[in-house]
C-alpha cells in the first residue's frame, strides 16, 4: 500500500475520528476553564508568572479562535468528508443489496427458527411488510421482506450535517458583519462603515409591579444612505424579537441609564448633552477638562463596605456618579443628587432628565442558516441511525412442507433476536 | 397552587424514598411481588411529580423549568419517566433498584434549593424555553439510566452467579444493548437541546454558539458521547469499556449542570 492511500485511510479511519473526537473534549474543557480574553497580568496575578506566560504561548486565553483548535477542527471535518466518501459507494450496494432477497436467501441470519407454519405470522409480529414470494436457487419456495433501509444512512447523513454546521459556523466566523449601536431615543447614530444609519424612535423599559423587568422594546428605523434618496425601514425589537432590516438582523442586546449633562460656565448656559453611563463629555471651551458620567442609582443608597447600589428601579432617590478629568488626571470622582450641582472654578455641572438607553446589536452572517441546516440534518441523521432499524427477514419451505424463517437486523443485537425468536416462538405456539 | 405543589413535591419525596426502599428490599429477598410494589409505587411517584410540575406551571404562570430548583425536580421526573420506561420495556426491576437512589438524590437536591417564584427575565420569555429545557430534561435523564445500566454491567462482573441474577439480570451483550439504547435516547435529545438551544440564543443574543461555559460543556458531552458510540462499534470496546464510558459521560452530564454554575458562571446562570 502505497504512503498516500495509509494516510488517507488513517485520517478516514474511526480510529482517528475517536482520537479527535477525544482531544476536542479535552481542548474545549480545557477553554472553558481558563477565563477566556485576558491580558498577561491578569492571568499573572491570578495564577502565577510561569502559568500566565505558558497560557499566552499556548494560546488559551483565546482557546476557541486559536490555530491548534481550528486545526483539531479541520482534521476532523477532513475525517468526516473522508470516511463519508468512502462509505458511499458501499452504502448504495448494501441499501440496494438490502431490499432484494438474493443475497438473503443464502445467509443463515442473526437468528433463525424451523418448523414454522406460518411464516406470515411470523412477518407480522415482526412488524414487517407483506412478503414478496420468491425461490431459492435451488428453487425452493422462498418469502422475502425488508424495512427500514432509510436507517442504514444514519451515521452518514449525521456525518454530513455535522460537516455543514462546522462549515456554516466558521464561514459565517470568517465573514459576518457585527456592530453595537446605543443611544436614547431621537438619537441618529451610524452603523459602523455600513453606509447606514439607525435612528432610535422611541426605548421603553416595561416593569411589572414587582418592579422587575418585563420587557425592552425599541422602535428603530434604518436609512440607507448608499441609496438614492436615503429610503428608510422600521421596525420594533424585543428581547427575543429580533428584525430584519436592509438585511440586517437588529437585536435589543441591552440597556442602562443616561442622563442630560449641563454646564454653565460663571452662570451662563455653555453647553448641553445627552450622555450614557460610562462616556464622557469634554468642556466645549476647555477640552482637557472632561466630565465622565460613571454610573447612575434611580434609588440610591450607600452602605459602608458594600459601596453606592440602588434599592429600586424607581427614580426615588436619584444619583449620579461622575468623575473629572484634567489633561488626563483624575480632579475628583463622588455622588451628586438629583438638586446638587458640581462647580469646577468658574464652570457649573448638573445631570438631570435620567433615562435609559438602549444598547442595540446588528448582525449580518449569511451562514447562519447553513449551520440551522447542518443542525437539523444531523438530528434527522440521529433519528435515522438510532429509530429507523434496517430489518430483513426471509422463510424458506423445507422438505417436510414447514418453513425455516430467518432474520438479520444490522443494529438491533440481543434485543432483536429476542424479539424474533418470541416472534417466531408464538408462532409455533399457535400452531 | 403553589402550597399544593409543596405539598404534592414532599410526598413524591416519600413515594421515590419507599420505592428506592422496597427495589432493595426485592434484591434482598427475591420475591418478584415486591418488585411490582416497588414500580407500583415509582409509578404512582412519577405521576404525582407530574402533578406536583402541572402545579408549579400554574401557580408561577410558565413553564417550571427555569431555576435550579425547577431543573433539579424536572431532572429527577425525566430520570424516574426514563428509568421506567426502560424498567417496563425490557422487565428489569433490577434497574429500578439502581436508578431509585440516584432519582431520590437528585430529588434531594432540588429540596435543597430556594423554591422561590422569580419573574422571568426577558431573555427567558421564549417559546423555546420549552423545546430547549425539556428536551435536555429528557437527555439528562436517558443519561442518568445509561449511567445506572453502566455500573450494573461493571458490578455484575463482580457478583457470583446465581439463579436470582439470571433471572434478572440480562448477560452481558442484553445489557450492553440496552445501556446503548438509552444512550442514544440521550444523545439524541441533547442534540435536540444544543440546536434549539442555539437557535434561542440566536434571537435572544443575536450568536447561536458563544463558548458560553454552559454551551462547551454540553458540547463536551455530547462529544463524549459519540466516542462512546464509536468505540462501541470497535472490537473489543464493547461492554466493560463502554460501561465506563457511560458512567465518566454521566459525571460530566452532572458537571454540566451543577458544576458549570457554580464554577463558571455564564449566560446560563440563572439556570
Amino acid at each position: 500500500m502505497s504512503v498516500f492511500k495509509r494516510i488517507y485511510k488513517f485520517i478516514a479511519s474511526m480510529r482517528f475520528a475517536i482520537a479527535l473526537l477525544v482531544v476536542l473534549a479535552v481542548a474545549c474543557s480545557v477553554g472553558s476553564l481558563v477565563t477566556q480574553g485576558q491580558s498577561y497580568d491578569w492571568y499573572a496575578q491570578r495564577y502565577s508568572e510561569r502559568t500566565a506566560a505558558l497560557i499566552l504561548a499556548l494560546g488559551l486565553d483565546d482557546a476557541f479562535h486559536s490555530a491548534w483548535f481550528i486545526a483539531i477542527t479541520g482534521f476532523l471535518c477532513l475525517n468526516l468528508t473522508l470516511c463519508n466518501l468512502t462509505r458511499l459507494p458501499r452504502l448504495i450496494r448494501l441499501a440496494k443489496a438490502e431490499g432484494r432477497p438474493e443475497g438473503a436467501l443464502k445467509d443463515p441470519g442473526d437468528v433463525s427458527a424451523a418448523n414454522i407454519a406460518d411464516p406470515r405470522a411470523v412477518f407480522a409480529r415482526l412488524r414487517m411488510p407483506a412478503p414478496i414470494a420468491c425461490q431459492t436457487e435451488d428453487g425452493r419456495e422462498a418469502l422475502f421482506a425488508s424495512k427500514h433501509r432509510a436507517g442504514l444512512w444514519g451515521a452518514w447523513v449525521c456525518h454530513l450535517g455535522i460537516l455543514l454546521l462546522i462549515l456554516g459556523f466558521g464561514l459565517g466566523q470568517m465573514t459576518q458583519e457585527q456592530y453595537a449601536v446605543y443611544g436614547v431615543p431621537g438619537d441618529v447614530k451610524p452603523i459602523g462603515d455600513t453606509g447606514r444609519m439607525l435612528q432610535i424612535d422611541d426605548f421603553t423599559v416595561g416593569l411589572r409591579d414587582d418592579d422587575t423587568v418585563e420587557q425592552y422594546t425599541a422602535k428603530i428605523t434604518v436609512y440607507d444612505m448608499n441609496a438614492d434618496g436615503a429610503p428608510s425601514q422600521s421596525a420594533e425589537i424585543r428581547v427575543n424579537q429580533p428584525a430584519t432590516l436592509f438585511g440586517m438582523k437588529f437585536y435589543q442586546n441591552s440597556t442602562g441609564w443616561a442622563g442630560k449633562v449641563n454646564i454653565a460656565k460663571d452662570g451662563e448656559p455653555l453647553q448641553e448633552a445627552v450622555i450614557c453611563a460610562g462616556e464622557y463629555l469634554p468642556v466645549a471651551d476647555k477640552p482637557e477638562l472632561v466630565v465622565v458620567l460613571n454610573a447612575f442609582y434611580p434609588d440610591y443608597r450607600f452602605v459602608p463596605g458594600e459601596g453606592p447600589s440602588t434599592a429600586s428601579g424607581q427614580l426615588n432617590h436619584p444619583a449620579w456618579l461622575y468623575s473629572v478629568y484634567y489633561q488626563g488626571q483624575v480632579l475628583g470622582m463622588n455622588a451628586l443628587m438629583a438638586d446638587e450641582e458640581l462647580t469646577i472654578d468658574e464652570y457649573t455641572v448638573t445631570f438631570t432628565d435620567p433615562q435609559s438607553y438602549t444598547l442595540i446589536s446588528v448582525k449580518r452572517d449569511r451562514f447562519t442558516p447553513l449551520a440551522l441546516v447542518g443542525g437539523l440534518v444531523t438530528m434527522l441523521g440521529l433519528l435515522l441511525a438510532f429509530y429507523v432499524q434496517p430489518a430483513r427477514a426471509w422463510a424458506i419451505r423445507q422438505d417436510d412442507g414447514g418453513w425455516t424463517v430467518h432474520g438479520r437486523c444490522r443494529k438491533g443485537g440481543a434485543i432483536w433476536r429476542e424479539d424474533f425468536e418470541r416472534a417466531a416462538g408464538t408462532a409455533s405456539n399457535e400452531e | 397552587m403553589l402550597q399544593i405543589e409543596n405539598t404534592l413535591f414532599t410526598i413524591v419525596m416519600l413515594l421515590y424514598f419507599a420505592a428506592m426502599l422496597l427495589y432493595f428490599a426485592f434484591i434482598a429477598v427475591k420475591k418478584d411481588g415486591v418488585a411490582k410494589v416497588a414500580i407500583g409505587l415509582q409509578a404512582a411517584g412519577l405521576a404525582l411529580h407530574t402533578a406536583a410540575l402541572i402545579c408549579r406551571g400554574i401557580g408561577a404562570g410558565r413553564l417550571p423549568l427555569t431555576n435550579q430548583y425547577e431543573f433539579a425536580t424536572s431532572f429527577a421526573w425525566g430520570l424516574c419517566l426514563v428509568s421506567l420506561i426502560f424498567v417496563l420495556r425490557f422487565k428489569f426491576p433490577v434497574l429500578g433498584a439502581f436508578a431509585s437512589p440516584v432519582t431520590f438524590l437528585i430529588i434531594g437536591y432540588a429540596a435543597m434549593q430556594s423554591k422561590e417564584v422569580r419573574s422571568l427575565m426577558p431573555a427567558l420569555r421564549s417559546n423555546w424555553l420549552g423545546f430547549h429545557v425539556s428536551t435536555a430534561i429528557i437527555a439528562y435523564g436517558a443519561f442518568g439510566v445509561s449511567f445506572v445500566l453502566g455500573v450494573i454491567f461493571l458490578l455484575r462482573d463482580r457478583m457470583r452467579n446465581s439463579g436470582f441474577l439470571d433471572q434478572h439480570i440480562p448477560n452481558r451483550e442484553k445489557l450492553d444493548v440496552i445501556a446503548y439504547r438509552s444512550v442514544s435516547l440521550g444523545l439524541l435529545f441533547l442534540t435536540f437541546t444544543i440546536v434549539t438551544g442555539a437557535i434561542w440564543a440566536e434571537r435572544a443574543w443575536g450568536s447561536y454558539w458563544s463558548w458560553d461555559p454552559k454551551e462547551t460543556w454540553s458540547l463536551v458531552t455530547w462529544i463524549i458521547y459519540a466516542a462512546y458510540l464509536h468505540l462501541r462499534l470497535r472490537r473489543g470496546w464493547q461492554g466493560r469499556a463502554a460501561a465506563i464510558f457511560a458512567v465518566v459521560g454521566f459525571a460530566c452530564v452532572i458537571f454540566t449542570y451543577i458544576g458549570v454554575n457554580t464554577f463558571l458562571p455564564g449566560v446560563h446562570s440563572y439556570a
